[in-house]
Order: structure tokens, then sequence, then C-alpha cells
């Protein structure tokens, strides 16, 4: 008797704790639901957002097209577009290295296009199979602090860097920062692998400080924390904006100097993106002039579109570029990471 | 012979009884319930996998990074900045948590509820505003060098700058269950002591302090546990861990094997340290505590009032009033307080609903799980407790690429939703749900439900009518932890959150790269005083986290 009220009374207990778990499901099922539809075009940027929403902003304004930005870090975004190969959710990749875009093209996560805008556009600054195609760039300088570095000491190559008098006194990002990554292939590239192996051991020895990213590098060196750093031409100008005692060096440009490492940031659109042709409109517009000035007003970059203005930064006229292919560099990548461990 | 081997059992049977030990009862699971422990088995487990497949996929080259001498220097890295940050969080949490539950110091109930604020600032706030304070260019060496001071007097970075936040930041787990602990422990032992010709420290080593062993044992194994998966604070500090380096792995070569075989080897330290809690607690039974029992003990500090208060309030002052005072310093001014709150209702709003979301469904999921695991000793309750605890060690970047990878795949109605956000949290802190329930449940003795349907209930009623009210605290406490740790999170978020849909972190992390340091201590404030909230209310309720041990 107890035993049969006990078994229906079990069977009530199990019944409802199925329709709590089949409500749950339905929460989620019903819930929110997907807010990206197919007529607006999904942007993930790794663009700081205050650089590059003016752009979209006025692209949304232009063309009508709705745009959903999904702002972050870009290597973690590159990771999640590998992830999500199988069932593509972004149009547009906005990468802020064209290195990354070089590793997802290798991926066969892209979709190859030639944009006209991208004809003025120096080939270093473009994937040469269409797979991406540089928007702006940064040029790899040397930051002083002017109070604790004299005039006369300035270094002008970043071989000058290993000097015994800066010892403890230069810091650098990581290679979490994939700007370091290009910068040190790109001297296996130049000086030949033992020459860079040295010139790099020295720079350790001389206690080189690596940081997580480059704003640790331009607020230390700004703050007085270091005397010198290595990072892109951008920080330089933020430094300036933040009202800290900086100085900038674009370094090797004499004679038979290597010249400056330019990094491009890059538009990029995905294999199996849902709105192509707004995609390839996208991507027109970022290289229009419109939209050239804001990216180079906002966020201090150089135009790598030949005749732009370029505003308060230096532009790529005037300075000597150390020239190789992204292609080069994402050959050399996995070696340059065996060569110096600990960045 | 057979008799005798009856006889064994049952003197056995009785022995256990007596310890308090209960019977197993091992009926065959019906099949909605082995239903239910599919679908939380599914749920919980297919990352974990998703993660071992992933490591080894890689065959030699992702195993390869795992031999390296190198993982085995920052395998005790991180296990000696972890115990290295218990040990600091039980120094700051053990004597707090005595004072102001056995002394009559002035102010003891407004300090306790102060006592759990540190639980509302993300470590990673905390570690930028110790940057800001003890950084090589901090206010102190700032300081220093005004009064004609040369070099650096202190330098946060490093391992030891990472045991300062991280135990300044978590030891209100330590607090808050040694309180609770010594609050409903039972006066009498004390009293026995005393008269034995013990003095108040005799008291404390002989017998206060073996009783609170379960309390300090879970609260160790909450900041243990947390300081093994954080990356934020560390990263912050400089201080190279699994995490750190699993991040690099993933984000310099975009390596996702090696990523899942280093994460592999923190899944598997985790499940070491739960295993060795369990062995450490033992079979010991849990006393039913709390309700009828006399009030503890109070002592009259005397002249120790002085030092006690002054003990409080550089605990709190070191983890409460100076991050806060420091970040009110960065916003600069109200106003900025204000537009940052107008303009980032959006972003509260996302956080407060897919928190309370995730905290609801984990604790709804907990009391199952906590339920088949209290009552069904044996195979089915191992696979449950090793799958909901497992999700607490995978790093927030690994889980969410994993999470990623699968829902695309196999559910792609549900990624791209607002709901990956929600299962990201759940997954990450359902441990602490289930933790909180179970520890509840087992104080419960089974044979209130049976007497309840002994008297007609069903057992749906008998679990509605008897059980939850006597657990509800211990599942309001849990939530809690859920519901906070949730509206935390940001690693996870970052990429399981749809395009467009932010959260507080996530919007802290974006300020924080944009350089915006007045925007992201704002956002920072709104965070914490939306986290410190509930925890008022809670402590209000006096629902005592207390069950939590």
């Amino acid at each position: 008797m107890l035993k049969t009220v006990e078994t229906t009374a079990g069977r009530n207990a199990t019944r409802r704790m199925i329709l709590l778990i089949l409500a749950w499901m339905s929460v989620i099922a019903l819930g929110p639901s997907a807010p990206t539809t197919a007529s607006e075009l999904v942007i993930y940027s790794g663009r700081k957002e205050s650089a590059i929403k003016p752009a979209v902003d006025l692209f949304e304004q232009r063309t009508g097209v709705k745009v959903v930005l999904k702002t972050g870090k870009t290597s973690g975004l590159a990771n999640e577009i590998l992830q999500e190969r199988r069932r593509p959710r972004a149009d547009i990749f906005i990468a802020t290295e064209a290195g990354v875009c070089e590793v997802l093209a290798r991926g066969g996560v892209l979709d190859p296009y030639a944009p006209p805008g991208a004809r003025p556009i120096p080939p270093e600054y473009k994937s040469s199979k269409g797979f991406w195609t540089g928007i702006s760039g940064r040029a790899r300088v040397i930051l002083y602090n002017k109070g604790l570095v004299r005039n006369e000491e300035v270094p002008s190559s970043v071989l000058d860097l290993a000097d015994a008098k800066w010892r403890g006194k230069v810091a650098i990002a990581g290679t979490l920062e994939r700007t370091t990554l290009s910068w040190l292939s790109a001297l296996v590239q130049v000086m030949g692998e033992s020459k860079a192996k040295a010139y790099v051991d020295d720079l350790v020895r001389g206690s080189l400080k690596i940081l997580p990213d480059n704003s640790d590098v331009w607020r230390g060196v700004g703050s007085g924390e270091f005397a010198l750093g290595l990072t892109n031409s951008p920080n330089y100008h933020l430094a300036l904006k933040a009202g800290l005692p900086v100085g900038v060096v674009y370094p090797d440009q004499g004679q038979k100097g290597m010249g400056s490492l330019v990094n491009p940031n890059a538009v990029a659109i995905l294999k199996g993106a849902k709105n192509l042709p707004e995609a390839r409109r996208f991507v027109d517009f970022i290289l229009s002039r419109e939209a050239q000035a804001i990216l180079v007003g906002h966020a201090f970059e150089i135009p790598l579109v030949r005749g732009m203005d370029a505003g308060q930064v230096r532009p790529l006229s005037s300075f000597k570029a150390l020239t190789i292919s992204q292609e080069r560099l994402a050959d050399l990548e996995e070696r340059t990471i065996k060569l110096f461990p600990g960045f | 012979m057979l008799s005798g081997i009856q006889k064994s059992t049952v003197e056995r049977v009785a022995w256990g009884e007596r310890l308090g030990f209960r019977r197993p009862m091992m009926s065959p699971l019906t099949p909605v319930a082995a239903l239910g422990v599919a679908f939380v088995v599914l749920l919980t487990a297919s990352p974990l996998l998703n993660l071992l497949t992933a490591a080894l996929a890689g065959g030699s080259r992702g195993l390869s990074s795992l031999l390296s001498g190198s993982v085995f220097t920052l395998m005790s890295r991180t296990l000696l900045l972890a115990t290295l940050a218990t040990l600091w969080a039980l120094l700051l949490g053990v004597p707090p948590a005595w004072i102001l539950t056995r002394t009559d110091l002035p102010g003891r109930r407004l300090f306790r509820v102060l006592g759990v604020l540190p639980l509302a600032i993300p470590p990673y706030i905390g570690a930028l505003t110790y940057i800001t304070l003890l950084g090589p260019v901090g206010l102190v060496n700032k300081a220093y060098h005004a009064m004609g001071g040369a070099g650096q007097l202190v330098n946060i970075y490093g391992l030891w700058g990472g045991v300062l936040v991280l135990g300044l930041f978590t030891y209100p787990y330590i607090l808050l269950l040694a309180g609770s602990a010594l609050e409903s422990s039972n006066p009498a032992l004390e009293e026995a002591a005393r008269a034995a010709g013990h003095g108040p420290m005799g008291i404390f080593i002989r017998v206060t302090l073996p009783l609170l062993r379960p309390s300090l044992l879970a609260g160790s194994l909450l900041v243990f546990l947390y300081a093994l998966s954080d990356f934020a604070a560390v990263s912050f500090l400089r201080v190279t861990t699994f995490t750190t380096e699993i991040y690099q792995q993933l984000n310099t070569r975009f390596d996702l094997r090696s990523a899942s075989a280093l994460s592999s080897v923190l899944v598997l330290l985790t499940l070491l340290v739960l295993v060795a809690q369990r062995k450490s607690l033992g079979r010991r039974s849990f006393v039913q505590r709390g309700s009828g029992a006399k009030p503890p003990t109070v002592y009259p500090l005397g002249r120790w009032k002085a030092p006690a208060l002054l003990c409080t309030y550089l605990v709190l002052g070191s983890s409460v009033f100076l991050p806060i005072a420091l970040l009110l310093y960065q916003v600069g001014s109200p106003g900025i307080l204000f537009q940052t709150l107008a303009s980032g209702q959006r972003y509260l709003w996302n956080s407060l609903w897919t928190g309370a979301v995730a905290a609801t469904v984990a604790s709804g999921l907990a009391l199952f799980v906590a339920y088949l695991i209290d009552r069904r000793k044996g195979r089915v309750g191992l696979i449950l407790t090793a799958a909901t605890q497992l999700g607490y060690a995978i790093p927030g970047t690994v889980l969410g690429l994993s999470l990623i990878l699968l829902y695309n795949t196999y559910v792609p109605w549900i990624y791209g939703t607002a709901a990956m956000v929600v299962l990201g949290y759940l997954l990450r802190y359902l441990p602490q749900a289930v933790q909180g329930s179970v520890a509840a449940l087992s104080q419960v003795d089974p044979n209130l439900e049976e007497a309840a349907r002994g008297l007609g209930r069903s057992s749906w009623q008998a679990l509605r009518e008897v059980t939850i009210p006597l657990i509800r605290p211990g599942m309001a406490a849990g939530w809690m932890l859920v519901f906070i740790s949730s509206i935390k999170e940001v690693a996870a978020t970052l990429l399981l959150r749809p395009a467009g849909f932010d959260t507080l972190p996530v919007r802290i992390w974006i300020a924080t790269i944009e350089v915006d340091f007045a925007g992201a201590a704002a956002t920072s404030l709104i965070l914490i005083a939306t986290t410190a909230l509930p925890l008022f209310l809670i402590k209000r309720l006096d629902a005592g986290i207390s069950q939590l041990d």
C-alpha cells in the first residue's frame, strides 16, 4: 500500500523534474532570439571602438546597410573566426595587424577580393592573392622619455638600444603583441638569423623589459618607469595627447639603415559571408577618402593610400620604411618564435 | 560463517548510523532522473571532452608542449602563487572572522556586512588600483621621491604582487565561511575546555580551530581554485602562470592544441585538489546546527579593543576603502559617473539579467545534482560531482572557444544569442551552486522527508515542504555566489557575446584598451555597486552563507 503511494509520488516528482528541464530548454530556445538577421553586416573588429565606430556610422548613413559591430582583441577574434569556420558568423574582419589575416588566409577562412580602391596601395601592404587589404599603417619607432634621455643621447638605430648605458631602461611588448613578432621576424630577414639572434640576446642580457602589451610600453616610458621603448608610431601621439614628456625616433633612416617596419591594419572578407555584396561595399568604403580621413584622424595612423593627407602623423613618403611582404613574415613566424623564447 | 559476515555488516551499519553516516539508498534511477543526469553530464562534460580531443588531436605536437621542462616550472610557479594567495587569504580572513563573531567589538555588525564587499570588486580592478598605488611609478614611489628617496621603494609587479592582490579580493570566502561556522558552533564545547583550565588562546587552538576545519578547507578551496584559474589580475601584475601561458599559445600562435593540452593539465590539477578536499573531510558526518543552539560566547575585548579595531580597519581598508577611494579619484568628477551610468544602462541591464538567469538555472540544476549526489552515493554521484566541478578549472578563454565550436556546429540556433553568455557563466560557476546545495542538503536528515511521506505527502511535496525550506539559505548563498561571479566574468563573455551585446566588465575592458581610465573607473564603480547591493540584501536576510561549508 505504502509502496504504491511512494512510486506514484516518485513518478510525480520526476515528471515535474522533466517539466522543469523542458521549461528551461524552451527558455533558451525561445528566449532572446538571434539579434543578427541576414540583412545586417556583421563586423568583427580588433580596432579600438573610438577609431572604427565613426567610420562604421558613416557607412550606415551613406548606404543604409545596418552594421553590427563586435569589438575585441584582434587575435581573440581571429581565434573565434577559426572556431566558427564551419558556420561563419561574421562578414568582415578588421585586424590591427595584417599577419593575423595571413594566418586566417592560410587557415582557409578568408574570401579573396581585390578592391579597385586598393590600387594606389604599395604591394607590401596588401595580400598578393587579395585575401586582405591594408587600411592604414603603424611604424615601428623608438619612444623616449625627454626627462631621462638627453637630446644628444637619443638613439638613431634600434641597434643602439643594446648599448650598456641603457641597461634595464628599455621596454618592449612581448609577442602577444603581434607587431613585436613581425618586428622580430623582419630583423631575422634583414640581418640574417645569427646576427639578429646576437642582437636580441644582447638586448635581453641588458635586462630588456618585456611587457604584456604596447600600452604598458608607452605609459611606462611616459611615466619614467623606462627611458626608452620600442613600440608603434600612434602610441607616440597617444602619449603626447595624455600630456606625457615623450619624444619619438623613426630609427635606422641612414643610407645603409634598414628602415622602420610599417605594420598595416587590414580588412578582410570572410569565406561564407552571408552578405557578400554589402561586405565588398564596406571594403570599398573603408578605402574611400572620406573613411580614410576618419581612420587617420582618429587614431594617428599612417595612410597607405598614396596622396592621402596624413594630418599630424608622418606620411609614408617622409621616412624610409623596411620593405618586407606579410607572406614572408608569416613564413618566418614559427622560426622566430623558436629563436626568441621569453618574448 | 555466513551469519558472521551478516553480523559484521549489521554492526557496521549500526556504527555508521551512530556516527551519523547515512545508509546509501541504491534504488535504480528512474528513466526521467537518468535523462536528467544525461542532460547535466552532456551539458557540463561536453566542453571537457572537446578540450581533451583538441589536445589529443595534436598528436605529438600538442603533447610535446607538455613534456618540455618549462611546463614544470610553470606548474610549480602557478601552484606557489595559489598556495601563497590562499595562506594570505587565511591570514586576512580568520582573525576578523573571530573578532567579528566572538568579541564585543563596537560596530561589528556593520563590519561584517562590509567584510563581504571585496567579493564585489573583481580582482582585475583590484590589481589596477594597486598598480596605481604600488607600481614603479605609483603614488607611493612618487611620495617617496618627493621626500628625497632614490630608486624604487616598492614594485608590485611579480609573484608577490599577485599574491597580495589575489588574497585581498578573495579572503571574504574564508571570512564568510569561518564566520558563520564560528557563529553556529556549539558553545558547550568551549565552556568545557574553559572548565578544564584552558585560556582563550588554548580554547581557540584546541577546540575552535578543529571545529572550523571543514569551513576553512572549503574557503581555502575556493581561493585556491580561483588563484589557479585567474587570468586578468595576474596578467596585469605581470605574473606568468598557466593561464597567461595558455593565452599566449592561443593569441600569438593560434595554437588551440597546446592551449588545450595545457588546460587539461589545469583540469587535472583541480581534480586532484577536489579529491584531496574530499579525502581530508573524510567520511565525517555534518552536525545539524543553527536552530535551537545557544548563542556563542562573546568575549569582552577590554584593552584589546584598539588592536582588534586596527586589525579590522587594516583588512577592510586595504580591500574595500582604498580601492574604492582610488577608483573615485580616477573618475575625477561625479559628472562622469552619472554620464557613464546614463549611457551604460544597457550594459548594466545586460549584466544583471544574464547573471540572474545563470544564477537561477545554476541553482535549479544544483538542487537536482545535489539531491542525486547526496541521496545516491556511488558511481552516479561521482560522475555528477566530477562533471559539474571541473568547469571551474577551464580558463575562460579556452572554455569560450570550446563552446563556440560545439554550439556553433551542433546547436547553431543557440549560438549567436545572449544565451551563450549565460551558458558560459553557468559552466564556469555551476560548481559554486552545487557545493552550496550539496553542503546544505548533507545537513538535512533524510528521515525528515521519509516522515513527511509517511504522513501522506508525495515525494515532491516532501521535497518542497520539508527539504527545500531547510536548505533554502544554502541555495540562496549558492545563487548569490554564482550571480556575483557571473557579473564579474570577462574572459568567456568577450568570446561568447553576440555582436552588439556588451556587459559591464566588457565595457571596462574596452575602456581600458582605449586608455579611458576615468570611464573604466566609473564603470567599475557601477559594477561594484551592482554587485554589492544584492550582497547587502542577502546579509540582511541573514541567509547565512554558512551552509556552504
